[in-house]
């Protein structure tokens, strides 16, 4: 039996609503507006000088070769900061919301709309042992020093990686901050959900997790939008796994029609930490996706599995990156993709072992499944310079096997619900990586719809 | 009365240049009639069963398969399947990532002609009704139970990593539960153990008496006709029926082996 608990909640975030273009003066006005410290005010500017210096990426560049970036919404664009003052979480999108999650399955839930926090609770007890799941800019002011030392301090994570990540360091507003001290163990999922409706402007949401020592924590993130133009979204996931923390980072995107993305994500992994990341991949016009695990001290170890469901003209792009910079460090990614209609995805998966990163192991496969004209670039890569390793990597770009497919048939399923089954087949290895069951029954559900309605 | 015929059915692989595998079979099953057939190697069996079940690699060139009188030759081995027609194959397909018992809730539905809306999901789902979970739980679990199969086999992914012979018993729950009017096992003894055959064997007889099945038998040992007892033997050979008699005949080719029916077709 679920014991009662007690949770904070807090419906409404101190917000006000604030409208501003894209420019130099947007920066100061958002540093006012949070009311921020010197060193977060300086950073800001530094990245909104980088951004204009740097040109956006080009497609000579092989990470974007394939990206449609004439597509991406890149100028007049503005910033919305409009969290809906919320009476009860049902003033939500019903969309966003997952009615058979019961709340007593999570820990804590934090909902930002439109770049700003309109709900957060967590539970008491996880309170009192220093858990923090909180909007960013609140948490600047209990955890200041905390949040400077792991400030875009991930590989890829730093506003110098490209113009993308720039923008967001500039202009970073929403935010997701998780803390779990050492020896912490929180045992039920934290679920964040990072939403826009059509009140929304564009994207700069920041999620930064740090598990201390020995700490354990799994963080839901989902992410949703309605909004009515073509918008864009460049988003920044930091992850730090510190000695022999575990985490379970499950990502889940759905993003609406329109939106247009640059993901770049990171996470940072001690000796002995522990990582399990899903990722999922469902919405969204375009999608491009960095993903790096870095092994950096002994036994570190990292497990990957990843999901997409791409149809129409969807493009989702992935760059995963396995960073082997220790001995005795582990790494396994399962990347698998279903695509119909004319829609494309892309797969670069890189392994590289360092030359410190003696006995360690490295594998990476990737998996697509096309139904229809759809397309499935794969590409994967490995860098080795320590002999001592072992290392393997697979990409398969097939069709519904006729075989399975006949049998299936031979046992009286119609020929669309035997093709059903063996989509959600092929998904179901990665899917089972996801917490609570009302969260992988929401994703069949969001299989099923795509699935079914590109069928008809 | 129920009947499945097969008539001068010549089948070829589909997109070889080969000759024809079937050259002309005939064959006649009533309702309740149990058929044994037996044959060499390569003789063309499978490949007679899966035409009966309309496998796209095997290619109709002549003759016909009719099924309660009308052809089937124009339906699709879905729509063969909802009719009554069974196949238990010589080798099944292992499905990662499907569980053996959404699986069979999916293929009873369909057989059963499940139409009430399950949950529906919104968005206009066209996905098929399925049977409610509780009983038909209840239901696989019951049979189960008759073929001794350990319910644990539910969870697991269709024969994915099954032994031979639990896929052979798999086979079997799959026709207890799709009760067709005619079905075909393809050398479903191949595999089990002595009591596992016993077990499968009654299994058959019993749904055999209950649905008043008709059974095409095919093996290559007498054992399981011990336990099955046929109406008919027939001898496949080079993709005919050749010889067609009463049990005695599995006899005779238990103990002599095919050469004497070599000699007779050179
Ligand atoms: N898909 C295929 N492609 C090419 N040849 C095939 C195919 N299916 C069957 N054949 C050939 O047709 C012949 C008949 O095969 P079939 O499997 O029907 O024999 P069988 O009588 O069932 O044999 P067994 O007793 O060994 O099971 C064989 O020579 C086989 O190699
Ligand atoms: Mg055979």
């Amino acid at each position: 039996m679920i014991k009662e608990r007690t949770y904070y909640p807090s419906l409404t975030g101190k917000d006000k609503k604030l409208e501003l273009p894209v420019n130099a003066a947007a920066v100061a006005t958002l540093s006012a507006h949070y009311d921020e410290p010197v060193w977060l005010r300086e950073s800001r500017r530094q990245a909104w000088e980088l951004y204009a210096e740097l040109p956006w990426p080009d497609r000579k560049e092989e990470p974007w070769r394939r990206v449609p970036l004439r597509e991406f919404p890149l100028e007049a664009r503005r910033l919305v900061l409009a969290p809906p003052q919320l009476s009860s979480l049902e003033e939500l999108p019903p969309c966003w919301l997952l009615p058979d999650l019961p709340r007593a399955h999570c820990t804590g839930l934090l909902i930002h709309n439109n770049g700003g926090v309109c709900y957060a609770d967590l539970e008491e007890t996880a309170i009192d042992t220093g858990v923090v799941l909180q909007d960013l800019h609140q948490a600047l002011e209990s955890h200041e020093e905390l949040i400077r030392q792991y400030w875009f301090r991930g590989a890829i994570t730093r506003p110098d990686f490209n113009k993308f990540t720039a923008l967001n360091a500039a202009l970073w507003h929403g935010g997701t901050f998780v803390y779990v001290p050492a020896g912490v163990r929180v045992e039920r999922p934290l679920r964040t959900l990072t939403g826009y409706d059509a009140g929304g402007g564009t994207g700069l949401h920041h999620t930064l997790i740090v598990a201390e020592k020995g700490a354990k924590v799994t963080v839901v993130q989902e992410r949703y939008s309605l909004e009515a133009e073509p918008e864009l979204n460049s988003e920044i996931v930091e992850i730090y796994a510190a000695a022999g923390a575990w985490i379970r980072y499950v990502s889940l995107q759905n993003w609406g029609k329109q939106r247009y993305t640059v993901s770049v994500q990171n996470a940072h992994l001690e000796r002995d930490a522990h990582l399990v990341w899903g990722s999922g991949s469902l919405g969204g016009a375009a999608t491009k996706e960095f993903l790096r695990t870095e092994l950096r001290a002994p036994q570190a170890h990292a497990l990957m599995r990843g999901f997409t469901f791409a149809t129409g003209q969807q493009r989702l792009d992935q760059s995963t990156y396995q960073h082997h910079l220790a001995p005795n460090t582990y790494s396994d990614l399962l990347f698998r993709n279903v695509l119909r209609d004319q829609s494309r995805t892309v797969f670069y998966g890189m392994i590289r072992m360092e030359q410190e990163a003696q006995n360690s192991e490295g594998y990476q496969a990737n998996n697509n499944l096309l139904l229809d004209k759809a397309r499935a670039h794969s590409i994967p890569g490995l860098e080795i310079m320590a002999n001592e390793v072992s290392c393997s990597h697979g990409a398969t770009v097939s069709r519904l096997d006729p075989e399975q497919l006949f049998y299936l048939l031979s046992r009286a399923i119609p020929r669309e619900e035997a093709e059903y089954l063996l989509v959600q087949g092929f998904l179901n290895p990665i899917i089972e990586h996801v917490p609570l069951a009302a969260i992988r029954a929401h994703l069949a559900e969001e299989i099923s719809r795509r699935f079914w309605q590109a069928a008809s | 009365m129920n009947t499945l015929e097969i008539r001068d059915l010549q089948v070829r692989v589909a997109d070889e240049e080969e000759t024809g595998i079937l050259k002309g079979a005939n064959l006649v099953i009533r309702a309740g009639e149990i058929h044994a057939l037996m044959g060499p190697n390569g003789s063309g069996k499978s490949t007679l069963s899966y035409a009966l079940m309309g496998h796209p690699r095997y290619e109709v060139t002549g003759g016909d398969i009719l099924l309660n009188g009308e052809s089937i030759l124009g339906l699709d081995p879905d729509e063969r399947a909802r009719r009554g027609l069974f196949l238990a194959m010589q080798y099944p397909i292992a499905i990662s990532g499907v569980t053996l018992y959404s699986f069979l809730r999916a293929a009873v539905s369909a057989r059963r002609g499940y139409k009430q809306t399950a949950r529906d999901s919104g968005g206009g789902h066209r996905r098929s009704p399925l049977l409610p979970g509780r009983e038909f739980r209840q239901e696989v679990r019951a049979e189960m139970a008759k073929l001794e199969m350990d319910r644990t086999f539910l969870r697991r992914y269709l024969n994915e990593g099954f032994s031979g012979g639990e896929k052979k018993r798999a086979e079997i729950l799959q026709l207890a539960l799709l009760k067709p009017e005619f079905a075909i096992l393809d050398e479903t003894d191949s595999g089990l153990d002595i009591d596992a055959l016993r077990i499968v064997a009654a299994g058959v007889n019993r749904l055999q008496s209950e649905l008043n099945m008709g059974l095409l038998i095919i093996t290559h040992y007498q054992r399981i006709l011990n336990y099955i007892h046929p109406d008919f033997v027939h001898i496949f050979y080079e993709g005919q029926i050749v010889k067609s008699d009463g049990a005695e005949l599995a006899e005779k080719l238990e103990a002599e082996g095919y050469d004497w029916v070599r000699e007779q077709f050179v």
